[in-house]
């Protein structure tokens, strides 16, 4: 299960697991992003190479217009995923 | 235990659950259950991405013996693809020169104890070790 939406604080609320077979409605929404957004991971509880890609698609879109995502509230291990995937030099993330 | 799924997507919150049956039974850690459930997906999602014609199941085996978690999927009909191959992948990259291909297997790589593969007579076989963090 996975679910994306706008929280009362502006804020991009994500829910539950982000994994291939949620990338459409994820990559949907992020398609629509169109200024300088954060994303809240409070609840995510996964994410694989294929959310990923979606952050990394939506950053570089983005970055055209000087704009960026900033990820807060990550759990350890989607933490250490992006670790190992050196998103930390290139997303502004904040742990849980 | 091992069970077969369909050559899908779709296929991939029966495997969760499946393996998750296993992980929670043994009182697997958090760490481990993440590396597994991670390893099944890029593994399996890689089989379904790159062998689009053939049809048949993919056989998913999670086993647990002593402090260890085996992660197994086999493939049938299909051309070697060793996922222990060295990646290309620069993580130091900026922005504007990174590309997200080759991410998933480079993550199972770094994030696996052991990583092995096996080909021989159309057969591919991939098998992912993680200390289960008892």
């Amino acid at each position: 299960m996975f679910d994306i939406q706008y929280g009362d604080d502006g804020n991009i609320v994500c829910i539950g697991r982000l994994d291939a077979s949620q990338c459409e409605k994820g990559q949907a929404f992020m398609d629509d992003i169109a200024k300088s957004s954060t994303l809240d991971f409070a609840n995510l509880d996964y994410i694989s190479s294929a959310g990923l890609g979606i952050l990394l698609k939506t950053q570089k879109r983005l970055a055209e217009s000087g704009a960026a995502l900033r990820i807060i509230n990550v759990n350890k291990h989607i933490h250490d995923v992006f670790h190992y995937s050196g998103f930390h030099a290139i997303f502004d993330i904040e742990a849980k | 235990m091992e069970r077969a799924f369909a050559r899908s997507n779709d296929s991939l919150t029966a495997i969760y659950e499946f393996a998750e049956e296993i992980l929670s039974k043994n009182a697997v850690g958090d760490a481990a259950c993440y590396s597994v459930h991670l390893a099944l997906e890029e593994l399996f999602v890689n089989m379904v991405k790159y062998n689009p014609d053939v049809d048949s199941d993919i056989d998913v085996g999670v086993d647990i013996i002593e402090d260890k978690v085996t992660v197994t999927l086999t493939e049938y009909g299909v051309p070697e693809f060793d996922v222990t191959a060295p990646r290309n992948v620069d993580i130091n990259a900026p922005l504007a020169e990174r590309t997200p291909g080759g991410l998933g297997v480079y993550l199972i790589q770094n994030l696996a104890d052991s990583l092995e593969y096996e080909y021989g007579d159309g057969r591919s076989r991939v098998i992912f070790t993680k200390e289960s963090g008892v």
